[in-house]
């Protein structure tokens, strides 16, 4: 199918299922699920080797050297973005790359303002988190892996401590797996607790998305690793973090104001549930959005 | 966590001949003990009926499960062997499972493997080897039949399904006809 290489393959080497050639006549019930699967993680992979879950800092001039022959109104609105960004920084499109940005910006925020109140803040939303978990009913060792290692991390960008890490420490732990996949599954279980506590408020815009119930929708579109997220993503999780995030879109679309270019954005702002942490939430000063920019695909 | 001395005092160390095909990242095996360790005394201590699970040998990668059929499905009074094979990098990946007793179900095959969403690519560190038996036992009774792996099983249960199917659709029809009406005269 997407094998432009025409390299002959016996049907007996079977060692890597990625060099498996299939022809126009085969029966596509010789593959099993099992090996579909080692097909995919296979090119998961040899992404992974080209790119790092988050890169380095880039100028916006890269962005607009990858667009120069494109359309002139992305070139316009990189321009724009450039007014207001300093530089960007590019997340592997494995599915995950809205957690993965969010958890470097919102621990890079916290490393550079030592914000402990902000710290303690979102510690108490936490454990909200934990106790919204357990009233749904899920087993505590199936998340409390994921929350102790989100814990240990915020406190870990706060300095002064044993366990305090540099800047360039955060950069390395948000491009290693074992720390990277362990905080995309907390922010999948916090945002999935949440929907799930708030499904009235959630299930029409998940009816809209996916004409699913809010608990399939869960199960199927927000647990699994490499499930992308939607706006029902951002807002759960800015609701149940209280943090308030921005998400930039680098689309074709036009947006003139006032005779210039502008470039479209999306504010999640928290709204408080239950009462929670009303009070510091509407003190929170709208830190650190996590610029996302979201570039169109083709 | 507050018992993690216990934990660290029992773990078992699986051999490495046993353990299965090395993930490419390296992973902490230790904390892949202990959930499969919690998972093992949740599924003791549920009381579910008609599953249970239990290591292998030494190796705690390694288990074999049962299942009975569920009351009121065709597969009452059967007992099925199923094995579970977990990855290192577990809950990430899902185990692979696998029947070892023969069963003619549309969604397994000859071999005992099995088509479940959740033990693919809907899979979410959010289900257990508890989940799992209980999804499997459900399968049973209540199977995918768009996506069969045995098509003869997918074909016979349609058939015998065929008169409650014809039925519920005549009742589907009659409930359709009277909303429509409903909407004319209101």
């Amino acid at each position: 199918m997407q094998n432009h290489d025409e390299i002959p393959v016996e049907p007996e080497t079977e060692s890597t299922a990625f060099n498996m050639d299939f022809e126009a006549d085969d029966d596509w019930s010789n593959y099993k699920d099992s090996d579909v699967m080692q097909q995919q993680s296979a090119i998961f992979e040899q992404d992974a080797a080209k790119f790092p879950f988050v890169g380095d800092k880039e100028p916006l001039s890269s962005l607009e050297a990858e667009y120069e022959s494109g359309s002139p109104i992305l070139l316009q609105k990189i321009k724009v973005l450039g007014k207001e960004f300093g530089a960007i920084r590019r997340t592997r499109g494995d599915g995950n790359c809205f957690f993965r940005s969010f958890m470097f910006s919102y621990l890079e925020h916290i490393l550079e303002s030592q914000d402990q109140a902000e710290v303690e803040r979102v510690k108490t939303n936490v454990e909200k988190c934990r106790k919204t978990l357990q009233d749904l009913g899920y087993a505590d060792f199936t998340f409390e892996d994921f929350f102790s290692l989100f814990l240990e991390q915020l406190e870990s960008v706060l300095q002064g401590n044993d366990a305090s890490i540099s800047h360039d420490e955060l950069v390395l732990r948000s491009r290693d797996q074992s720390v990277s996949d362990y905080v995309v599954m907390f922010f999948r279980f916090v945002t999935s607790g949440e929907i799930r506590k708030r499904s009235e408020f959630f299930e029409p815009f998940i009816l809209g998305l996916s004409n699913t119930t809010v608990e399939q929708f869960c199960k199927t579109s927000v647990e699994p690793m490499g499930e992308e997220s939607d706006h029902v993503h951002i807002t759960a999780l800015c609701d149940a973090l209280g943090v308030a995030i921005r998400v930039v879109y680098l689309d074709r679309s036009s947006c003139d104001k006032d005779g210039g270019v502008s470039v479209n954005h999306h504010d999640f702002v928290p709204t408080p549930s239950d009462g929670a942490t009303a009070g510091t939430v509407c003190d929170l000063d709208l830190f650190g959005w996590v610029q996302t920019a979201k570039q169109e695909g083709e | 966590m507050d018992n993690q001395s216990t934990e660290e005092r029992q773990r078992h160390h699986p051999s490495p001949s046993k353990q299965p095909k090395a993930s490419p990242v390296p992973v902490d095996t230790n904390s892949v003990t202990q959930r499969l360790q919690k998972e093992l005394m949740a599924l003791m201590m549920s009381g579910d009926l008609g599953v249970s699970a239990f290591p292998k040998s030494e190796s705690i990668f390694t288990w074999i499960g049962l299942i009975e059929g569920g009351k009121g499905t065709m597969y009452e009074g059967l007992t099925y062997k199923l094995s579970s094979q977990f990855p290192l990098d577990y809950p990430f990946k899902p185990p692979q499972v696998k029947f070892e007793t023969m069963c003619f179900h549309p969604n397994i095959d000859q071999f005992g493997n099995i088509c479940l969403d959740i033990l693919q690519d809907k899979w979410s560190a959010a289900y257990d080897c508890r989940t799992i038996l209980l999804s499997i036992q459900s399968l049973l009774g209540e199977p995918n039949i768009e996506s069969p792996l045995n098509s003869s099983a997918a074909s016979l249960w349609s058939n015998q399904e065929e008169k409650w199917y014809t039925n519920s659709m005549l009742l589907e029809k009659h409930v359709r006809a009277d909303t429509k009406t409903q909407g004319l005269l209101s």
